[in-house]
């Protein structure tokens, strides 16, 4: 049954704050192993949507699916150990710890098991280390790193959580066109070795995501407008109208 | 008889506790622009007390004068204590803040002490007295509520029809957003601080009409408690908050002291007290943004 | 092989520290009461080491689980003294009353207070310091105001020269085992998954809940422990000492206070840090008291502000930035 069913399933989300909605009635669904990237302006309700999927917020409608159970109201500690990993817009490493310890802190706790020891976590941790190739910056403390490598920080702290969906939330934002491809290429090799899904958010960077999703979901004022295949919203016309029209680039 | 009694006591309290509601604006308005809980408060209301007593029995003054020495003191000490060591403390951890403001207050209480000696001193401002009945309210005492109730009036046009007010709500909303928009956000910081540390001070002046036992450097401890209480039952981050939080804080200090005091076996004064901290944590627990504030 | 090699390798340079507090008081008696004050202050800042610095909690009642555990020992040894031979099973079961004591009001708080963060944390906690003082007065419980007197149940209890050594010897050394017992507690936390949890937690709540930690679980770990070294340093340098407990100075705030500030002196969150900081502090209050009576809090104070500012890691953890990626590292922790 829980083969069937896709790896993650919004049904008709919808989260407010105040008078404000954040998120309006999206329903999605992303599968396993699948490159998925969200797009939308700031405002959009991106961060919102990653929010309630990662379980910072709970929706105040509508029903969180992760391999067919409902996870919706599901505490947010609860939902990391599923296999649900993410990264922060600003990077957030744990700065007064190492690299090293970073990492090995998600090994530790983002594993259903819960049974990964010290000892293995730091094992697990030096072979992400060497993934995202940060092997010179492992014993320093994360908070010294330049941003992009902290970033990869995050991806490796999250990856080590053995997750099965990855949401990279602005993965590429403030990073130069040649970062850029580096970072598509590896989010392509991480999948394929790896396994995992993952949700990019992007704002606005629409060469990264034609490079690096299968199938997009373009995202206004809190609703969906489209869902489809990566080329097919490039020629959307509801798309370049409200987005595309308005985006330099 | 009881009746009676205790309606005296509650007015006490409402007086009393006007008074106690300025003395928490300044806290309250820290708070709120800088996130900083000054734990030195207590000091500050004592500076204002010395000026007070100063400026009477030293100058010969009516004590009324002495709330432009205290404002200005109060705004002196206040931006050169934000200049010298809160600026750097802006985005630290709670822990650095709070010992920071602790150890001002320490500093404070200490030279006033090597100035003043640490011995109470009383003073006595004859004004006369106004008899309602059921109690007995020295005008002392209401001048001192009356001009309460005038700071907080003053602070809220200052918020909301000047310039500089608009500014600090501004930067309370949205540091960054003001930023952007031009505002110097370090100097309304540091108005803030300044503003918050003189209506301090002056609501010292304000309190030493209340404090039949006289002032001692020390005597700020107990205030700076009280007004954490104060600050948390108007919501913490709110001046005028702070204001109403102190008109109901009066009003539960002096009315549960009544009703204990009929009870044998219980010491009223200190179980006031204990009733006053739960109300605290309730209150943080239940409603952390304070009682007025809808949401 | 461990992934981390030479792991305890830490304690040496800590344990050293309290044993040669012990030695030196050994070797020149008259400096004995001068070691039971350092003595005091490392195992006070040691176990608020186990709650402030390893989660940045800011805990402003620390102090009232110091004054449970001295009525834990207080109540014990005044209920107990006219049971026939209880002899030092007093003594033991005093000490079990004030970490039990001491247990349950953290539970108590944490289960209130913990839910808050920073400043409304902080206050919540002077809040419940304060509560249960006047608690304890206002509702005459355990004596009210007037406090405990028990220095006549303590010889009662062990006779008079035993009471004598209890209170002039033996609580010091308990109080310097207690030390050394908090901080090898430290550091087999910091080496579990415990402390990596706390410092996950301590340095950003929310993403170290995003990856899985039940943050809630290893804070209340933190507190309960913390209030437990709390509750027997109370029960000895306090009960043991003193022979004597008194609402307000069980629960005066400044003892919270020079906690913190020998946490933050030392270097929050390190092992060694509250070692170094309560010598630090402990040793320039007392020359301070000799030299220029009366004005140490004048210079403490700035001297405090100008470390907040400039040496925020303390010094522990500025040796710690120096020594990384030496041989010491594994010492100096």
């Amino acid at each position: 049954m829980t083969d069937l069913a896709p790896l993650l399933r919004l049904e008709n989300v919808t989260k407010r704050f105040g008078g404000l909605v954040a998120v309006d009635e999206v329903s999605v669904e992303i599968h396993h192993g699948e490159l998925f990237a969200i797009v939308g302006p700031n405002g959009a309700g991106k961060t919102t949507l990653f929010n309630i999927i990662s379980g910072v917020f709970i929706p105040d409608e509508g029903h969180v699916y992760f391999e067919g159970e409902d996870i919706t109201r599901l505490p947010v500690y609860k939902k990391a150990p599923l296999g649900i990993g993410r990264t922060f817009q600003i990077p957030r490493p744990f700065g007064g710890a190492t690299v090293r310890e970073n990492i090995a802190i998600g090994a530790m706790f983002g594993t259903l098991s819960g049974k990964v020891s010290v000892d293995e976590a730091m094992e697990i941790a030096d072979r992400y280390v060497d993934l995202v190739g940060l092997q010179e910056h492992r014993d320093k403390p994360a908070g010294g790193l330049t941003p992009v490598d902290k970033r990869l920080t995050e991806i490796a702290r999250a990856l080590a959580m053995k997750p099965k969906l990855l949401l990279m939330d602005e993965a590429m934002a403030g990073m130069n066109p040649r970062d850029i491809d580096e970072m598509v290429a590896f989010l392509k090799r991480i999948k394929e070795e790896e396994g995992v899904a993952i949700i990019a958010m992007v704002e606005h960077i629409m060469r990264a995501v034609v490079g690096l999703a299968e199938r997009v979901m373009v995202m206004h004022q809190g609703a969906k407008l489209v869902d489809t295949t990566t080329k097919e919203a490039l020629s959307h016309p509801e798309v370049i109208d409200v987005y595309l029209g308005k985006a330099p680039e | 008889m009881f009746a009676e009694q205790l309606a005296g006591n509650l007015i006490q309290g409402l007086v009393l506790g006007s008074i106690y509601g300025m003395a928490t604006m300044g806290l309250s308005m820290i708070f709120g622009v800088l996130q900083v809980v000054n734990v030195g408060h207590g000091a500050f209301i004592m500076i204002g007390a010395f000026t007070t007593m100063t400026v009477f029995t030293k100058l010969g003054l009516n004590p009324i004068f002495a709330i432009p020495f205290a404002l200005v003191i109060g705004m002196a000490l206040g931006f050169l204590f934000y200049y010298v060591v809160m600026q750097r403390l802006i985005k630290a951890p709670e822990l650095a803040s709070l010992l920071a403001t602790f150890s001002i207050g320490i500093i404070l209480e200490e030279t006033v002490k090597l100035t003043f000696g640490s011995e109470f001193r009383g003073f006595n401002w004859e004004t006369g007295k106004l008899d309602l009945g059921v109690t007995v309210l020295p005008y002392s005492k209401l001048i001192a509520a009356g001009g309460s109730a005038l700071v907080a009036l003053l602070l809220y046009l200052w918020y909301h029809k000047t310039r500089s007010g608009t500014a600090v709500r501004s930067v309370i909303e949205d540091s960054e957003g003001a930023r952007v928009c031009g505002i110097n956000v370090n100097w309304a910081y540091a108005l803030s601080f300044a503003l918050g540390i003189g209506l301090t001070v002056t609501s010292g002046v304000f309190l030493t009409m209340f404090i039949p036992v006289g002032i001692n450097p020390y005597m700020g401890g107990g205030y700076t408690v009280k007004a954490f209480v104060i600050a948390v039952l108007g919501g913490l981050a709110s001046p005028y908050g702070a204001f109403f939080g102190g008109l109901i804080f009066g009003l539960m200090e002096n009315g549960s002291y009544t009703i204990l005091a009929t009870i044998k076996g219980v010491e009223p004064f200190a179980l006031t007290r204990f009733f006053s901290f739960v109300t605290l944590l309730v209150i943080l627990l239940i409603r952390p943004t304070g009682l007025f504030k809808s949401q | 092989m461990s992934a981390r090699p030479g792991k305890y390798l830490a304690l040496i340079p800590v344990l050293a520290a309290y044993l040669g507090m012990f030695v030196f008081g050994r070797v020149q008696p008259d400096m004995w009461q001068l070691v039971a004050m350092l003595a005091f202050y490392c195992c006070l800042g040691q176990a608020f080491n186990l709650f402030l610095g390893m989660t940045g909690y800011v805990d402003f009642g620390y102090v009232a689980f110091v004054g449970v555990g001295t009525y834990g020992m207080a109540l014990t040894l005044s209920r107990l003294s006219g049971v026939e031979g209880i002899g030092f099973g007093a003594l033991v079961i005093g000490l079990l009353a004030a970490a039990g004591m001491s247990a349950m009001l953290s539970i108590a708080v944490g289960a209130v207070a913990l839910r808050l963060r920073g400043a409304y944390f902080a206050i919540a906690t002077i809040g419940v310091n304060e509560g249960f003082r006047y608690f304890i007065e206002g509702a005459r419980i355990w004596n009210g105001s007037e406090g405990i007197i028990f220095s006549k149940d303590l010889r009662a209890i062990f006779g008079r020269e035993t009471a004598i050594a209890l209170s002039t010897f033996w609580a010091d050394v308990f109080v310097i085992v207690i030390g050394a017992s908090a901080a090898v507690v430290t550091l087999i936390y910091m080496r579990s998954k415990i402390g990596f949890a706390l410092t996950a937690l301590r340095e950003d709540e929310d993403a170290a809940k995003v990856i899985g930690i039940f943050v809630t679980k290893y804070k209340i770990i933190a507190f309960i422990t913390s209030a437990v070294f709390a509750g027997l340093l109370g029960a000895t340098a306090w009960a043991l000492k003193l022979t004597y407990v008194y609402p307000p100075d069980a629960f005066e705030i400044h003892y919270t206070v020079e906690a913190i500030i020998i946490v933050m002196l030392g270097g929050a969150g390190t092992l060694l840090g509250p070692v170094v900081g309560g010598l630090l502090y402990g040793l320039s209050k007392y020359w301070l008291a000799i030299i220029l009576p009366g004005f140490q809090l004048l210079i403490f104070a700035p001297i405090i502000l100008v470390i907040i500012v400039a040496f925020p890691e303390g010094t522990v953890g500025y040796l710690k930035k120096k020594v990384r990626g030496t041989a010491l590292e594994r010492y100096i922790v």
